[in-house]
């Protein structure tokens, strides 16, 4: 493979320090990074367990509009093991933060929600609210996207943090703030103490996602979900907020769910990647093997859209994805991308590929032609553009 | 903040200046002072004519009698009206019927459309939330002026006629409890059979209550009694700890319940003292009973000593003002013989040298302003309902209440705690605006109900051209606006701490 | 009615434009307009009252459908009470129809349906004058205000400042006074010229939040003169929010006018408003209770028909708010 998958989606929010050495390997992408600061490597965490914690079952969301019902969500399905960091990757609108939500029981009232969320075993969607209440913040927690809109600004980041605690113990205010401090030293926020009385509008972005981070962690949850966390920073601290999150996952034994649309933060982060499409997951697999072998031209196409510093090699050259993504509204017969898909034949537009095993162990993808890919030498050259072949 | 608040307050000064001058001058120019003298036929019309144009320095321009005006004020003198009467002693006469009205409407308003507001935008899309949008919009539509006319005539003087026999006829009885019943099937959110079941228990609630009221003659009598009050008190205990605290641990829940409690018993203990108080010792067992309560809080809250202080407190005023309510109530039948049984006035701000016990001018005053604040507060709470719902559902879809749940915090506390405060905020701002509103509808209601305050002091002076009363009601009212302005900005900055920085 | 939420999830397609189909703007606030059942019968009642009104008793000069004056007296018929009848025969009622005097005849045997009509007539025309006036000049001095700043936007808020702090009632009354008896033109002008304050801190918010986005520093970075800037370039973007408080503002001036002719301070007799027919017959409550009636109902159906077309009007221009069918 000689494209670097280490440089994100959007050019926006590349991280400078995925770019210092092209790598071709997950676990390499963070020894780049490691040059400016000390930290850690997946591989220095502790490795996840083979006991599934989450396992989420044909998952679908619908949201009612008055254009029509919105299918957010059609039929995702996962498990997520112990202290396991699984990625979930795709464009605005693809549901992959809607499937998140879905499982945190955070919804709007409208949306009509389906399928199965086991934690532990037990059936989240059939529970009783208390019950569910019982699980959100103390075993699974969450990490939003904007620490800016994401604190409430009229209360003290200590209340806040010691809130989550009270909210499922009884104890005295006292030790609530106690244990807060502790996160926020755990997190990195200097001067812990005196930040307790701080307001969220007093910090810094990436101070506040660690606050965010503390807040997550404070009832030492199974699993954290975290939702594109370093999508609203700034670059240089979107490394530092990762390592963070990983840290803290290690020192509470938890598994993440790691949202983004940012590849490179994928390949440095997650054990296994869910890539979705159009509501749907389209390829699963380990980090390494999907981003190596890419087994959905989708996931190709989406390696090959990322721009590279990789001077010396010959596909440097963009390849972006041609077209945009289908309503969710008025979804097309058969696969969701076949519109935008170079290998696309008349199969794809009758019939949508299911999510099924391919060459590799444990590599799912949802492509009627995912041996084409398998066959190329270079997965990402179906998206070649016209003035490539010209040349 | 200290410094924001002066500088606004000079800015303020000013603004109110250049208002004053505006005033003046276009007062000034509104009409002739004259007018009713050159029609006059008395002999001494030209000598009447000579006075009083030298009463209101009419030979001087505009711009001089203003500045004459302004330098009088600085020494604290209002001047006189056409007729030589002293505005300041006017002014005092009709400062305080019009401020009781004011506050009684703003007050009303602001409570009772902040609660209507959120409750209508937690059921959002309920049988209720449309019900109150339409008649939010139907409030802002309806002429001031009209409603109260309509008023004086229905619950004013049909009122009192009834309150001879005060039976309720069973027809009557049937449109009250099928209202009952609607109000609470449209508070119930959910499948057709839960509706349907509120409903049902909304018609028998309210049916059997107005039939106990008129099978009793309540209205001719009303009371409370210890029962009713130990009662309401209880349930205020249940209602405010559910708020403050979540019924989940006992602690909170027994110091409300016991505040109730000893509430109710007090009324029983303090019966002396109630036959015939004064406001400060009124004052005095209002502390007395904030004390007495958090320090039950404080004893019995456990954990959760913070909510359970706020939870008793909260129970323990409520129980006091069921006591306060009950004991008017019982002072009804005398008042009511001593106004010739018309309890529910029309005009003015009193009874005319009335005398009676605390309670009983206490009565006089509340059937006088009843109908007028319920005419003038339908516009604000019409604002208020429709400002908070707004406020209330954009404050729900944020970012930071999504977070409060995924916390796992019970729904209380994250409408409670989170929601709620952030949607005061915008709310506050209203305030300013709507006092003012307020206050031009105070002229119409004075104008409909006969109360000899500021709005007459203000269409009295400018039918007759004649700026010294016309100015002094803007000074109190310009000064009103401007100081619940301060109020208002000072409650945004302690509600949101991002202000207080800056 | 505001049956509107925020778009139901943070990462729908609706939420995000993905709908296949574009729609222009005008379009869509056409679209979401018509959906809106209370303004779509606010407009048809407003339609019916302007037609009813204007129609009937004729309009400068031109002579209407109905056959009396607002002035003339006639004899009593049915003792002055209403012959309007809306219950049919077989019903046990007297059939529909309008009778000699459908509203009734006031104390000196006037018509009181055309006194009605003349009333509504002159109480929406001040009301659109008042709205159309406010609107020009709050928009001005708010536009002006906001895209310079500075000194100029001091000078012209602290000016709005102190119309502000004047009660609009009383301002409108001093006024009124001065120009109630020169004819409803002259009344509407004036009311308008006292009350755009609250416009102009509408559109100086918005101007102060358009004038930093990147067309507006594109069209200045082309050396665009700041009048066409103005003009051009912020004030369309404007146009909804304009729209809607003209709207709203028309109903609050029907109820300005007929609060001031109430307290005498508005229209003057022997020419008539709605709130002045209020005024003049409200000792009449118990004797003549119809007197009071009608002008009331029009006044309600006006200030209601247009507060709800507003409120439609807000929903269709506000691009947030999508309705979720629950």
């Amino acid at each position: 493979m000689t494209t670097p998958p280490n440089v994100p989606l959007e050019p926006h929010a590349v991280d400078p320090h995925a770019f210092d050495n092209p790598v071709t390997g997950a676990s390499q992408l963070l020894d780049s990074a490691e040059e400016v600061h000390v930290g850690l490597t997946l591989d220095a965490v502790r490795p996840p367990s083979e006991e599934e914690i989450l396992t989420v079952e044909n998952l679908t969301v619908e949201f009612p509009t008055e254009d029509g019902l919105v299918h957010a969500v059609r039929g995702v399905s996962y498990t997520l093991r112990e202290r396991e960091v699984l990625g979930i990757v795709g464009e605005s609108g693809s549901g992959k933060s809607v499937s998140s939500l879905a499982v945190m029981g955070l919804l709007p009232k409208s949306a009509r929600v389906k399928g199965r969320i086991l934690f532990r075993g037990d059936d989240m969607l059939k529970m009783s609210a208390r019950r569910q209440r019982g699980l959100r913040g103390r075993k699974i927690a969450m990490v939003f996207q904007d620490p800016m809109t994401a604190l409430n600004p009229v209360h003290t980041i200590g209340d806040q943090l010691a809130e989550a605690v009270l909210a499922h113990e009884l104890m005295p205010r006292k030790t609530a703030l106690a244990r807060a401090k502790e996160m926020l030293d755990l997190v990195g926020i200097p001067q812990a103490e005196a930040r307790l009385r701080s307001y969220p509008h007093e910090f810094s972005g990436g101070m506040r996602q660690r606050a965010m981070i503390a807040m997550a962690v404070i009832n030492n949850p199974d699993v954290i979900i975290a939702d594109e966390p370093t999508t609203a920073l700034d670059v240089t601290v979107q490394a530092q907020i990762l390592e963070k999150l990983l840290e803290v996952k290690d020192a509470v034994n938890a598994a993440i769910v790691l949202i983004t649309h940012d590849l490179g933060v994928i390949a440095g982060m997650a054990h296994r990647v869910l890539v979705m499409y159009a509501g749907r997951p389209v390829e699963l697999g380990d980090t390494d093997s999907v981003f190596e072998e890419p087994r959905m031209p989708y996931t190709a196409g989406l390696l090959g859209s990322i721009p590279s510093l990789d001077k010396g090699s010959g596909s440097a050259r963009l390849r972006p994805i041609k077209g945009t993504p289908p309503s969710l509204i008025n979804l097309p017969t058969g696969c969701p991308f076949s519109p935008r898909c170079p290998l696309a034949t008349d199969v794809c537009r009758t019939e949508e590929p299911p999510l099924a095993e391919t060459d590799g162990g444990g590599h799912y993808a949802a492509c009627h032609h995912w041996d084409r890919l398998a066959a190329a030498e270079d997965p990402t050259e179906f998206f070649r553009t016209e003035s490539e072949t010209v040349a | 903040m200290i410094v924001f608040i002066m500088r606004r307050l000079v800015i303020s000064f000013f603004v109110l200046l250049a208002a004053t001058f505006i005033i003046y001058g276009l007062t000034a120019l509104a009409g002739d002072p004259l007018e009713d003298l050159r029609q006059d036929n008395s002999p001494n019309k030209a000598q009447k004519i000579a006075e009083r144009s030298e009463r209101m320095q009419l030979d001087l321009p505009i711009p001089l009698r203003y500045l004459n005006w302004l330098g009088n004020l600085g020494r604290g003198y209002l001047g006189v009206n056409r007729d030589g009467q002293d505005v300041a002693t006017m002014l005092a006469d009709a400062l305080s019927a019009t401020l009781q009205l004011v506050l009684a409407a703003t007050v009303l308003a602001i409570t009772v459309g902040i609660v209507i507001g959120i409750t209508s935008a937690l059921r959002q899309y309920s049988g209720f939330d449309y019900t109150v949008t339409f008649a939010a919009f139907v409030c802002f539509s309806l002429p001031l002026f009209w409603v109260a006319v309509m008023l004086k005539q229905y619950m004013a003087i049909e009122f009192n006629n009834w309150l001879k026999d005060p039976v309720i006829p069973p027809t009557v009885i049937g449109v009250l409890a099928l209202l009952g019943g609607l109000v609470f099937g449209a508070l119930a959110v959910g499948e057709r059979r839960r509706r349907l079941a509120a409903f049902g228990i909304g018609l028998l609630v309210s049916g059997t209550l107005f039939t106990v009221l008129s099978a009793t003659r309540w209205f001719a009598a009303p009371g409370l009694g210890l029962p009713l009050i130990l009662a309401f008190g209880l349930a205020a205990a249940v209602g405010f700890t559910a708020l403050a605290a979540g019924l989940q641990y006992r602690g909170p829940l027994y110091a409300a319940l016991g505040a109730a409690v000893i509430g109710a018993l007090s009324s029983q203990v303090l019966k002396p003292l109630l036959v015939d108080p004064t406001w400060l010792e009124i004052g005095g067992l209002l502390l007395l009973t904030v004390a007495v309560c958090a320090g039950l809080g404080h004893a019995l809250g456990g954990l959760q000593r913070r909510q359970a202080i706020t939870a008793t407190v909260l129970t323990g005023v409520f129980t006091g003002g069921m006591v306060f309510l009950d004991r008017m109530l019982q002072a009804f039948p005398a008042y009511s013989a001593s106004v010739r049984g018309r309890p529910i006035s029309t005009i003015g701000a009193r009874t005319p040298n009335y005398v009676g016990d605390f309670w009983q001018t206490n009565l006089d005053s509340a059937g006088h302003l009843l109908l007028p604040s319920l005419a003038l507060i339908l516009i604000s709470l019409a604002t208020y309902t429709r400002y908070s719902r707004a406020s209330m559902l954009e404050v729900m879809n944020q970012d930071y209440v999504r977070t409060a749940r995924a916390k796992g915090l019970p729904e209380r506390t994250v409408v409670v705690k989170h929601a709620f405060r952030n949607g005061l905020i915008p709310i506050t701002t209203l305030m300013a605006f709507d006092f003012a509103g307020v206050i031009g509808g105070a002229v119409v209601t004075e104008t409909v109900f006969g109360w000899r305050g500021m709005g007459f002091l203000f269409t009295k002076g400018l039918n007759e051209v004649d700026p010294g009363p016309v100015m002094a009601f803007f000074l109190v009212t310009g000064t009103a606006i401007v100081v619940c302005n301060m109020i208002a900005d000072i409650l945004y900055a302690y509600l949101d701490p991002r202000i207080r920085l800056s | 009615m505001t049956l509107s939420a925020q778009a139901p999830g943070p990462d729908t397609g609706a939420a995000q434009g993905m709908t296949i189909v574009a729609r222009t703007q005008a379009q869509m606030v056409r679209r979401r307009f018509f959906r809106h059942r209370a303004a779509l019968a606010g407009m048809i009642i407003f339609g019916f009252v302007l037609l009813l009104s204007f129609s009937s008793i004729g309009f400068l000069g031109i002579p209407g459908w109905w056959d009396k004056s607002y002035l003339a007296t006639g004899a009593l018929v049915n003792q002055g009470k209403p012959t309007l009848s809306v219950v049919p025969e077989f019903l046990g009622g007297s059939g529909i129809g309008l009778g000699e005097h459908p509203f009734g005849q006031d104390d000196i045997g006037v018509d009181y349906f055309a006194k009605t009509m003349r009333g509504a007539q002159q109480s929406i025309i001040v009301a659109f004058l008042v709205a159309i006036v406010a609107t020009s000049v709050g928009t001005l001095i708010g536009a002006v205000a906001g895209y310079y700043r500075g000194k100029t936007e001091s000078v012209l808020m602290r000016f709005t400042d102190v119309m502000i702090t004047i009660p609009v009632l009383v301002i409108a009354a001093v006024i009124g006074r001065r120009f109630g008896d020169s004819g409803v033109v002259l009344l509407g002008t004036f009311i308008g010229l006292v009350i755009w304050p609250s416009m102009a801190r509408l559109l100086r918010g918005e101007f102060l939040s358009l004038r930093e986005k990147e067309f507006v520093e594109a069209a200045r970075a082309l050396g665009t003169p700041a009048r066409r800037i103005i003009f051009r370039h912020i004030l369309p973007n404007t146009v909804g929010v304009i729209i809607v408080a003209a709207t709203l503002s028309v109903a609050n001036a029907v109820l300005l006018e007929s609060a001031l002719s109430f307290l005498g301070l508005g229209v003057q007799a022997p020419d008539t408003s709605l709130g002045q027919l209020i005024n003049e017959y409200r000792t009449a409550m118990v004797t003549r209770p119809w007197l009071f009636w009608w002008p009331g109902i029009f006044i309600i159906a006006i200030a209601l028909s247009i507060n709800f077309i507003g409120d439609g009007l807000r929903d269709a221009f506000d691009p947030r708010q999508t309705r979720v069918r629950a």
